[in-house]
């Protein structure tokens, strides 16, 4: 069944059209990643599809329904959850603040009972819970990115660079926990750079350029089609 | 022996002073979400002139004057919160600033209701009424041993005070609310607060409008305060010295506007000299808080600070380490 659900989806800045008639479709369970180069259109898509934009034309569909033109909030409400391109972190908050802010709107007996969970996942953020979170390193603000927008318990999470700014041995990991979050039963929509590596670890891939879907495919064949390797890959 | 330790004129001075971190705390509300208004003197006008004009031709009760004055205020701020949304930083700033001279130039020029440029004399004066309401109770100041204006100064001294500790009890309680939470993140990180699922849009405008509101109602207080109002007393400088009262301060901690109100309204009467002068140093004040301590004296570590657990001589001196405890 597929959990979301973009058809014909167009989106401007005023007059700049960044995303041209897409489509494409998100299966419950999987991890379905997003390649493209520079300006090709993947956050404008990210943002569009959490609501922070509206698109002008199509629609999408989440779980069954058409959620086109609602607010982040409400998006929010129903599982879906976007953590932004650079994080997001709020600076002169303590990690702890962090991780609350991310159950903003749940009033359930369970937020601390989730709150131990999410720093049982990093103890890292334990270790930090009382440090501001400007002061994290990157790495350490990427999970804290996680851990926060795990707090709010999306069925579909949608990140947008994980692994931007990171070191090699750093952006392992965070795949691993991204791995992790999905196979916990949470789907995943990951844009990446970092072709190689979000291929790996994805079930289906979509390739953008200057806004338009321009392959999209299994992600084990992605990785051994010979157009998506020279350009995405290396060689 | 109480008589002679009540000074009217100090305490003027300490009521003007609290109606200044009223004002202080008006535009620590709407920075509090990242926005910078300068149309606060133009809010403070729309109080002034509301209560003014119900409590003398329609003969409203001050009091009644005065809410009525600060809610139709705050849902100008309300109106004004709207196109401001689509508004950041110095644009916000322009447009607000904009709106503060056309409210003043439409005192103005509103003459039949208004009276112009000339203004509006004999407003109902809050001391006075507490005079003449105690007196119909039976009570003269008198009879603790004051002269009437004394009985005038201190009462009205009182009441602000009541009302000031009021306000910063509220904001304070709810700066560690919910709605605190939400100014606090959309003010580090709007888009990474939308996707957090903050609903920018209300919690924006109800920080606009809740300024909007307190600057009315300071507003309110200013007019009853002083008896005479005109569109002059809440032109540009107005707007910058509200401003300067939370850039001097601080805007981080509400503590913060309300050091730079104190600060600011007490200096030029400590030192009569550099009085006329307080605009130019406002001025170099600005230019060099932006330069070296931007976010004001008082900022979160401040507080921490004062408000460290302070250490008993012989603890807490042995190692070396800067682990914080949880």
């Amino acid at each position: 069944m597929s959990l979301l659900k973009l058809q014909n989806v167009s989106t401007f800045y005023d007059k700049i059209q960044a995303l041209r008639s897409v489509d494409v479709t998100v299966k419950e369970g999987t991890i379905v990643t997003i390649l493209g180069a520079n300006g090709a259109g993947k956050t404008t898509m990210m943002n569009t599809i959490a609501g922070l934009l509206k698109p002008k034309e199509g629609s999408i569909q989440y779980l069954g329904k058409d959620v086109t033109g609602l607010r982040p909030d409400q998006l929010l409400r129903k599982g879906l959850a976007l953590v932004p391109e650079g994080r997001g972190i709020l600076a002169s908050m303590t990690v702890l603040e962090n991780l609350e802010m991310g159950a903003y709107h749940r009033n359930d007996a369970e937020v601390n009972a989730d709150l131990e969970k999410a720093m049982d996942r990093f103890p890292i953020l334990r270790e930090r819970q009382s440090q501001l979170g400007g002061t994290l390193s990157g790495g350490q603000q990427q999970m804290l990115a996680i851990a926060r927008v795990i707090m709010s318990k999306p069925k579909l999470l949608l990140l947008d660079e994980p692994s931007m700014g990171l070191a090699p041995l750093i952006v392992a990991d965070i795949f691993k926990i991204i791995k992790e979050i999905n196979e916990a039963g949470t789907t995943v929509l990951l844009v990446e750079q970092n072709a190689r590596q979000a291929l790996k670890v994805a079930d289906y891939g979509y390739v953008l350029e200057t806004g338009k879907v321009v392959a999209s495919g299994n992600a084990k064949e992605l990785l051994q089609d010979d157009t998506i390797k020279k350009a995405y890959l290396g060689h | 022996m109480l008589s002679e330790l009540i000074n009217p004129y100090y305490l003027q001075v300490a009521t003007f002073i609290l109606l200044n971190i009223i004002l202080g705390v008006s535009i620590y509300i709407t920075l509090g979400t990242g926005q910078l208004s300068l149309g606060h003197a133009g809010f403070m006008s729309i109080g002034a002139y509301t209560s003014a004009i119900l409590t003398l031709n329609y003969n409203v009760p001050l009091v009644i004057g005065i809410i009525i004055a600060a809610v139709f205020t705050g849902f100008i701020g309300v109106l004004i919160g709207f196109p401001a949304l689509r508004l950041q930083g110095v644009y916000l700033a322009i447009a607000t600033l904009g709106f503060g001279e056309v409210i003043r130039v439409l005192f103005i020029n509103w003459e039949g209701l208004t009276n112009g440029a000339i203004g509006i004399r004999g407003i109902p004066h809050l001391g006075r009424e507490i005079l003449s309401f105690s007196e119909s109770l039976g009570f003269s100041p008198g009879m603790i041993g004051l002269k009437n204006n004394q009985f005038v100064s201190l009462a009205v001294f009182l009441v602000l005070l009541i009302i000031s500790i009021g306000v910063i009890w509220f904001f304070i309680r709810q700066s560690n609310s919910r709605i605190g939470r939400a100014f606090a993140s959309i003010k580090m990180d709007e888009e990474a607060s939308e996707a957090m699922g903050i609903n920018i849009t209300y919690y924006k405008i109800l920080a606009f409008g809740q300024g909007a509101l307190l600057a009315g109602f300071a507003g309110a207080l200013y007019a009853h305060l002083t008896a005479y109002i005109s569109p002059s007393d809440f032109g540009y400088h107005r707007a910058v010295e509200i401003l300067i009262f939370a850039i001097f301060g601080g805007s981080e901690v509400i503590w913060g506007p309300i050091f730079g109100a104190i600060f600011l309204s007490t200096m030029p009467e400590f030192l009569r000299v550099i009085s006329e002068y307080r605009f130019m140093i406002y001025g170099a004040l600005l230019v060099l808080m932006m330069a070296f301590r931007p976010q004001g004296l008082i900022d979160t570590n401040v507080v921490n600070w004062i408000k460290r657990p302070r250490l008993k001589k012989k603890e807490g001196k042995h190692g070396t380490g800067n682990k914080k405890d949880k």
